[in-house]
């Protein structure tokens, strides 16, 4: 646990993935991102030969680290970790020194060449202001993601996480990802 | 979603700013332990004029490589220890700043003043910048080596520092970058050296060659373990060595910056040199007890012996000279352009 | 102060004014995609259009923009969430591609020559010309063709009241023969209930990927749950395949042969709910000796599934009932012998005792809405064109016969029809053999399409009509049966963009230039106003408006059908196994499997199929859409690819009894090596619709086929070469 007043972080049950994009046109919806960008998006993997195949879905965008190295290396302070865990971007204190992109192990931010500065999930700030949830996880048909406070020991994350197994990606990155896959 | 952020133009800055620092510690270097050698001070002279120049032509470029150029100020707003670009700018800020102005010092008065009569009525405040300040050089020097010291190896803490990236996350590469940007310092210097009208002897390049060889035998030294380490190592570190190692880097790597970049230049420079080095190294010569050694006695002595003195002739010759440097100034280029390429595609896992 | 002074000050501040103003210069570009909008923010719900779940949403609108359609989670059937497309309705209303205005056609058809003009000479226009069609071959010689939308109801009374018996609806091409085969077994058609299901078998039908419904969530969770068991067939490996406990390359067009040693095993071995069998159904002494020749070896030999896994299926599957379910699907435009397949599923659902049960197949349940009485017209005299009576006797008359119509309607037989009216629906990309669809069309006097955007049929059009779109749209109450029934409002969340209309009001704009007005005299908020009022709770209305639907909450009730002496929608009152209609009307009254055409040497079966992110044809050419498939592919096994010299997105040329398209290969593992797959609702003709340009039309490949029975289109019977282009 960290001594930050809230700790959001999402669980993915990935197992439920059936990859139909919903979260991807919310999140592009709700914060105006660019076609050719995204700020998250469905890694898929083909496994065996014909007729003995398996695919699976893996939904994925900024891990909102508990030490972030996209905070560590920005020069400027652009890239900060607000109290309640999200990792968020101040556009106008950004340089567009890309610093943070070659930083981050998961490759979740972007450079925006029309506003010149980088860009990436925020966990839809704006609507966790308001008391909303993220777009992706409230879009989700099949229900994959499950947000909410860690800290919290009566939120569904903490409890789900206290009951099944989980994975992170790239732990040895040591970033601290605060996105759990559960198995 | 991959993709290779920086690219030449922060290759070009790299290249530029360990340049810059290398020539400065040259410079530096050979002012400060000068003792009056006149050679020397001529060396001094040249690395002091040229040292700023790289760096500022670099960091123009790393200004306008920026999604907001202009906020490049911003940078000067913080001081993130942790952010090794925040420090580096710092670092770089000083070092310019330093490196102008014992460039300045190095200056001579008469051409000095010569520019400044130049000037038009308007820009006559400008005159209040028409001291002499060589008295400062010295102090210039020792104070700016570690700068230059710490912009050449910053450039590889910038890489290094990255630990989602494995084909750089190693503590060598800042050392690499290190030494790679004070051998082409060196180079830089025989070739500017070497293709003024002057003639020169051999021993007048000596300390160059000698650090320049140095330098580049450090950086094969490091260059080794950082794969022999890295093979031994995680597999992410071990995959990213796919990159030069099969993978699209391999000949670049290995022949063009190994090959040609570093150890063809070596051997240039040691056999160039080798002459001169023997020569000092042969040991005490037999005492003719009247012609007691003075300093500076031992070539006579040898020469007095009527020992057979190494059949090469010691005059600097300028071809090989030329070929060893932009040899050299090459590798430097490419290593950092595998580097800043190659690393930004590896990841983790 | 002095001159040196002023000029570093002139420069210093010179300096900071040009980054200042460098720093405004990005202010436009920035508040673009930072709403600083500080005016009221507000939630409107409605209901979605951009498939036909029609899940119901939250439209945030602020400063007049719709920003974000959210999910509304009150409606039981869309679960609170909002797929894709849902979220993608913002770029159907902002749409640069939509219709504007009404347009009159100014060169030739096809020409793309529009002039645009008032609501007035448009409907004038096209009052003329049906009037003048009318004129010459009666009003029969007019043919009105719609897809379904809560005010579909008005176009299609507006046919009738016009005196044409030429309607011809969506069904037709997609799931005329499995609703046929369930109504003719059970007397309705029954909604699944994949929640509480525990054995799940199903035919294509590829409901995690295809579309976003109820039961794909339900699938989702009992599947990873692992509460239910799904074993699924299909000759793709589909995202369904992908989460299936079992999935099976069907040789495909033998899924009945399938069901039928399903039958023969649960039948022999006893395994069939007797009691269930003997109160409710008929037929079944017929049943038991029809499939004593179906066994598991002989289906083996015709699915290529191994006679040992269907026997283990057809005993899982009859030990998990009643919580066991054949799943019906939704589009069953297959085959030509589709409708006896259904009848199989159908009839292997009843022996299992799973009708009205939780965890099988139920009735739906309906809420009651009111009605506006309005004036009815006299029903059409003359015979329908496509002659159902004689073709198709059992076929569903609304929605007519696609297929067989145009082939009458190009013949000329029975008689001419040259007047068309199009409401939402793009008949050139979506019916197959695209030609004859042209042929057809040239042949008309007149051609009429209501449509939001510039379609390839609107592309052909005389006039074009257009709507408004669902976000502009105040529509009637629609009433969604099911295990959970609810009742839909949509309301406009932003007044129209741009000089269209609500489809009742171009109903009524015709209507009453042709002296019809008496049967369309009242207004939307009159009809709504009557359907509330059948709605239980106070201030009906309001409650709507507030919520945006209405969902029963004494739903879901099981059993209500499983009394004594219940009477069934069948000729025998009982579950028909063996159907006495069928066998009336001159069709096998069980279900006799016949093998399906052999894929002639050197050329492949081309199957269809549908992604999460597409509507059909309609939306391939939104951008957030289409980016996930810039242009459709033809998917094809490595081993075929590799003989035919075909690599990964090499451009290979399609080619087919009704025409061939060039297309860009995928080659891939996940298709059969004998057929061919490829997306729907690309290469498009109309140049309004430039991302769905690219890419190929199926609707150029797919030759004329129908279902025996039901008449519709069976759309996996057409046979491609494919070669390097």
């Amino acid at each position: 646990m960290t001594n930050r007043p809230k700790r959001y972080a999402l669980a993915i049950d990935a197992k439920k993935c059936i990859d139909c994009k919903a979260c991807v046109v919310a999140c592009r919806a709700e914060n105006g991102v660019p076609l050719g960008k995204s700020r998250n998006w469905i890694n898929e993997e083909l496994r065996g030969d014909w007729p003995r195949l398996m695919e699976v879905f893996e939904p994925e965008q900024c891990h909102h680290c508990e030490e972030p190295a996209c905070v560590r290396v920005c020069p400027t302070g652009a890239s900060y970790k607000r109290s309640d865990g999200v990792v968020a971007i101040n556009p106008s204190e950004c340089v567009g020194c890309r610093y943070c992109m070659i930083a981050c192990p998961y490759d979740a931010r972007f450079f925006r060449e029309d506003l010149g500065v980088v860009e990436k999930c925020d966990l839809c700030a704006r609507r966790l202001d308001r008391g909303e949830l993220p777009a992706c996880v409230e879009t989700c048909p099949s229900k994959v993601r499950i947000f909410g406070d860690l800290n919290d020991p009566t939120s569904e994350i903490h409890q789900i996480l206290e009951k099944r197994q989980y994975r992170v990606k790239k732990r040895e990155a040591g970033t601290g990802p605060n996105i759990y896959y559960l198995l | 979603m991959k993709t290779i952020e920086w690219q030449y133009l922060i290759v070009s800055y790299l290249f530029l700013g360990g340049l810059s620092a290398g020539l400065f510690f040259v410079s530096a270097l050979t002012e400060v332990f000068r003792n009056g050698d006149s050679p020397k001070e001529e060396i001094a002279r040249v690395g002091a004029l040229l040292a700023p120049w790289p760096v500022m032509i670099g960091c123009t470029l790393l200004v306008f490589d920026l999604g907001h150029w202009y906020r490049f100020y911003k940078l000067f707003l913080h001081f993130r220890w942790e952010s090794p670009m925040s420090i580096g700018s710092w670092l770089l800020l000083f070092f310019i700043g330093v490196s102008v102005l014992y460039a300045y010092g190095w200056i001579p008065s008469s051409v000095r003043k010569a520019i400044f009569a130049k000037l038009p009525t308007r820009l006559r405040f400008l005159q209040i910048l028409n001291r002499d300040v060589s008295s400062w050089r010295r102090a210039l020097a020792i104070a700016g080596l570690p700068m230059s010291v710490g912009v050449a190896i910053y450039t590889g803490v910038l890489l290094g520092a990255v630990q989602s990236r494995p084909f750089w996350n190693t503590n060598l590469v800042a050392q690499l970058f290190l030494f790679s940007a004070l051998s082409g310092g060196c180079a830089l210097l025989i070739l500017v050296l070497g293709a003024s009208s002057r003639k020169f002897e051999m021993h007048e390049f000596q300390s160059l060659y000698l650090l320049d060889v140095s330098f580049l035998t450090l950086e094969f030294f490091i260059v080794v373990p950082y794969f022999i380490h890295g093979e031994l190592s995680v597999e992410a570190v071990r995959q990213s060595l796919r990159l030069v190692l099969g993978g699209p880097f391999t000949i670049l790597f290995w022949v063009f910056f190994m090959g040609l970049g570093l150890l063809l230049p070596w051997a240039i420079e040691v056999y160039e040199a080798l002459p001169l080095l023997l020569r000092h190294a042969q040991f005490v010569p037999r005492v003719d007890t009247a012609t007691v050694a003075a300093p500076g006695a031992a070539v006579s002595i040898l020469a007095d012996t009527g020992e057979q003195a190494p059949s090469r002739k010691l005059h600097f010759s300028r071809g090989w000279a030329a070929a060893a440097a932009v040899l050299v100034l090459m590798g430097g280029v490419l290593v950092r352009y595998i580097f800043v390429f190659a690393g930004q595609m590896s990841t983790i896992q | 102060m002095n001159r040196r002074g002023f000029l570093k000050l002139a420069t210093g501040g010179a300096v900071g004014a040009t980054l200042l103003q460098a720093e405004a210069c990005r202010k436009p570009l920035r508040q673009q995609n930072v709403a600083k909008d500080t005016s009221a923010r507000v939630e409107i719900p409605t209901t979605c259009d951009m498939c036909v779940n029609k899940c119901s949403l939250i439209a945030v609108v602020q400063g007049g923009v719709v920003k974000k359609l959210n999910p509304n989670p009150e409606n039981p059937k869309s679960r609170g969430m909002l797929c894709a497309r849902g979220n993608a309705g913002i770029q159907q209303l902002y749409d640069p591609a939509r219709i504007k205005h009404p347009m009159i056609r100014t060169g030739e058809r096809g020409e793309g020559k529009w002039k645009v003009v008032s609501w007035d000479e448009a409907l004038d226009f096209t009052a003329q010309k049906l009037s003048a069609v009318r004129e010459k071959y009666g009003p029969q010689g007019t043919l009105w063709s719609s897809s379904e939308s809560f005010q579909e109801q008005f176009f299609r009374n507006l046919g009738q009241a016009f005196g044409s018996p030429n309607s011809v609806r969506h069904p037709t091409l997609c799931l005329a023969s499995v609703n046929l085969a369930y109504s003719l077994t059970f007397g309705t058609v029954p909604t699944f209930d994949v929640q509480n299901a525990r054995y799940i078998i199903m035919s294509g039908a590829n409901r995690l990927e295809s579309f976003i419904t109820p039961d794909t969530m339900d699938l989702v969770d009992s599947t990873t749950d692992r509460r239910a068991r799904l074993v699924y067939l299909d000759p793709r490996f589909t995202k369904t395949a992908a989460k299936a406990d079992e999935w099976y390359p069907i040789r495909p067009g033998t899924d009945l042969a399938f069901i039928l040693a399903m039958l023969n095993v649960i039948i022999g071995e006893n395994r069939y709910d007797k009691e269930f069998v003997s109160t409710y159904c008929s037929g079944f002494e017929q049943l038991a000796e029809h499939v004593k020749q179906y066994t598991p070896d002989w289906a083996a030999a015709e699915t290529q599934i191994s006679s040992r896994d269907i026997l283990r299926i057809a005993r899982e599957f009859s030990d998990a009932a009643p919580r066991a379910i054949y799943y019906a699907g939704r589009r069953s435009s297959w085959y030509r012998d589709d409708f006896s397949m259904r009848r199989g599923q159908a009839i292997l659902n009843a022996i299992v005792g799973n009708w009205d049960r939780q965890g099988g197949m139920v009735p739906n349940a309906k809420v009651e809405l009111g009605e506006l009485m309005f004036l009815p017209w006299d029903d059409p005299t003359a015979a329908r064109v496509d002659e159902l009576d004689k073709n198709f006797p059992l076929a569903a008359k609304g929605d007519g016969v696609y297929l067989r119509l145009r082939e009458n309607v190009i013949a000329g037989q029975p008689y001419p029809v040259k007047g068309w009216m199009v409401y939402k629906q793009d008949p050139v990309s979506g019916i197959p053999d695209q030609e004859k669809t042209l042929q057809m069309l040239r042949q008309m006097d007149f051609v009429g399409v209501i449509d939001i955007q510039m379609s390839d049929t609107a592309w052909y059009a005389d006039v074009i009509l257009p709507e408004s779109t669902y976000l502009e749209r105040l529509d009637p109450l629609e009433m969604l049966g099911g295990i959970r029934p609810v009742v839909l409002y949509r309301q406009p969340v932003i007044k129209p963009l741009y000089d269209t209309k609500p489809l009742l009001e171009i109903v009524q704009g015709l209507a009453k230039r042709l002296n019809l007005s008496q049967y369309f005299d009242y207004t939307m908020e009159q009809w709504i106003g009557e359907q509330v009022k059948a709605l239980p709770m106070d201030l009906p209305l309001e409650y709507m408006k507030k919520h945006g639907v209405y969902s029963p909450p004494q739903f879901p009730k099981y059993g209500t059908t499983l009394i004594p002496d219940h009477r069934f929608v069948t000729k025998s009152g009982k579950i028909e196994l063996f159907s006495q209609r069928l066998q009336e009307a001159g069709y096998d009254p069980l279900p006799v499997y016949h093998a399906p055409t052999q894929v002639p040497p050197g050329q492949f079966r081309l199957v269809l199929g549908r992604h999460a992110f597409f509507t059909h044809a309609s939306t391939t050419n939104y951008p957030w859409l289409n980016s996930f498939l810039p242009e459709n592919t033809l998917w094809i096994h490595p081993r075929p690819a590799d003989s035919l010299g075909i690599k990964d997105s090499d451009r290979v040329e399609v080619a087919s009894g009704s025409g061939s398209i060039r297309i860009k290969a995928r080659v891939t593992p996940k298709i059969r090596p004998d057929c061919v797959f490829m997306q729907h609702g690309f290469g498009k003709r109309s140049p309004w619709l430039r991302l769905a340009n690219s890419g190929g039309s199926d609707a150029q490949l797919l030759e004329t086929a129908w279902d025996k029975v039901s008449g519709g289109a069976a759309m996996h019977e057409t046979f491609v070469k494919v070669r390097k282009a």
